[in-house]
């Protein structure tokens, strides 16, 4: 039995109260809190072979050893996500190796290959800094004791890999040319990939658990457009065209493409000629998931075989 | 975290190398660390902890020859993962100063970089940043 009920826990998170242990969960508090860890560990686990791929393109072995340590990293934060869900009753095991590709919960963005250094740190100045937008917010306003206190370490080394895309795409934008251009054409698909990552609109966002559970504290929209604050002036200062510019009538950063639209996977380009679809076909674009998708989980449960000689020896 | 390897495992002194240690020994004695390019170097902080990279003792020498400035750099661990982002941040500090046209970087693992290379001041910084040395 519940100590509160699902009102008691929501008015006594947004009066400050901390919940610790599972005890002080209600049912409903504990379902979200799964589903944002989920999505939390799914996206540090996915992104590692998404950043491998391209960190075997790095210029010289001092590099690689910058953007393997990235990888490490975000091995790591997936361990503290299953950690934490291991502590409300699931089975890391089970959901790192028992799972079919398509039920993992990172983001669409993240089932697509990175096929060279300059993918890879734009991925690194864009989805990283995604990444901080989503878990800086998580971390100063979540009512779950123990995410709060992991995030410590995470959100300073979320900082290390944009700081890490930082410094590459103004070094390969400042070299001009050939390295400039791939920078410009891994923008082009990654900025529109990073604003829908933030998801539905507020104004059609169905009512939100997490902001009710305070599990969050910022909107949709108020995420996106954190990240744009960051994220335009950074392209502009560097000579990136960038779709979304800022609107002193609007006082807020505006898209300059139809949003949401279609997405080209076999060219890596958004068809923003043919105009905004609905979020329905999103949904269901995300839903069938990315072309690396399979190949990426697969990476990560290749282990499986040698798991199980292991056991059986055991 | 900063990339230090643990020296404690080789004893206090870091690793055999307690001769290299003596101030005196240093390729560049601390008192002598001085001039616009030491002071450019001073604003170069690790990518990591808030420490400059003279006051970890990363830089082993600095030297002007016309427009052109040449630094001997070491790096704490081998699996650094900033070696990359720390040759680039002085490269871009020293082009900066008036007068220097090219910036040519000796990476060098000898003598090899132990926690004794801090300076006291770095020192400071460290401890009050929870890094016990």
């Amino acid at each position: 039995m519940a100590r509160y009920t699902d009102e008691e826990l929501k008015e006594k998170v947004h009066n400050g109260f901390i919940v610790e242990y599972p005890d002080e969960m209600t049912e409903g508090y504990r379902k979200a809190l799964i589903v944002q860890l989920m999505v939390q560990a799914d996206t540090e686990l996915v992104s590692a072979p998404a950043y491998f791929g391209a960190a075997k393109d790095a210029p010289s072995t001092n590099t690689m050893v910058s953007a393997t340590a990235i990888i490490q990293d975000e091995l790591a934060h997936a361990n503290i996500a299953y950690r934490l869900l291991e502590d409300l009753g699931l089975d890391k095991d089970q959901l790192v190796y028992g799972r079919q590709p398509h039920e993992f919960k990172h983001p669409y963005g993240f089932d697509h290959p990175l096929e060279n250094w300059a993918e890879l740190v734009v991925a690194n100045g864009l989805y990283d800094r995604a990444g901080i937008t989503l878990l800086g917010d998580v971390f100063k306003n979540t009512s779950y004791g123990p995410l709060k206190r992991a995030l410590v370490k995470v959100d300073q080394e979320e900082t290390f890999h944009l700081r890490h895309g930082e410094m590459w795409m103004k070094r390969l934008s400042n070299a001009g040319g050939e390295a400039k251009a791939q920078i410009q054409r891994a923008v082009d698909w990654m900025f529109p990939m990073s604003v829908e990552w933030f998801g539905l609109p507020d104004d059609m966002k169905r009512h939100s658990g997490q902001l009710d559970y305070k599990l969050k504290g910022m909107t949709n929209d108020e995420l996106r457009q954190t990240w744009m604050q960051s994220t335009v002036p950074l392209c502009e200062s560097i000579g990136i065209d960038v779709p979304a510019h800022w609107s002193e009538a609007d006082q807020k950063y505006v898209l300059d493409f139809a949003f949401p639209c279609e997405y080209d996977e076999d060219e890596k380009r958004w068809l923003f000629e043919e105009g905004e679809i609905g979020w329905d076909q999103v949904f269901e674009r995300w839903k069938r998931r990315g072309p690396s998708n399979k190949a990426f989980v697969e990476a990560i449960q290749d282990g499986r075989g040698f798991r199980k000689q292991l056991e059986a020896a055991a | 975290m900063a990339c230090t390897t643990s020296a404690d495992r080789f004893g206090g002194d870091g690793g055999g190398t307690a001769l290299l240690d003596a101030p005196s020994a240093y390729p560049v004695p601390i008192d002598e660390r001085v001039g616009p390019l030491w002071d450019a170097l001073r604003e170069v902080m690790d990518p990591e902890i808030p420490i400059s990279l003279v006051d970890l003792g990363l830089i082993y020498d600095v030297r002007q020859d016309g427009g052109v400035v040449e630094v001997d750099l070491t790096f704490t661990a081998t699996a650094c993962p900033c070696m990359a982002f720390i040759h680039y941040d002085i490269q871009d500090r020293l082009q900066r100063e008036p007068g220097v046209e090219d910036v040519r970087v000796n990476e060098t693992w000898t003598p090899a970089w132990t926690k004794a290379r801090v300076s006291p001041e770095g020192r400071e910084t460290l401890r009050k940043f929870g890094v016990s040395m």
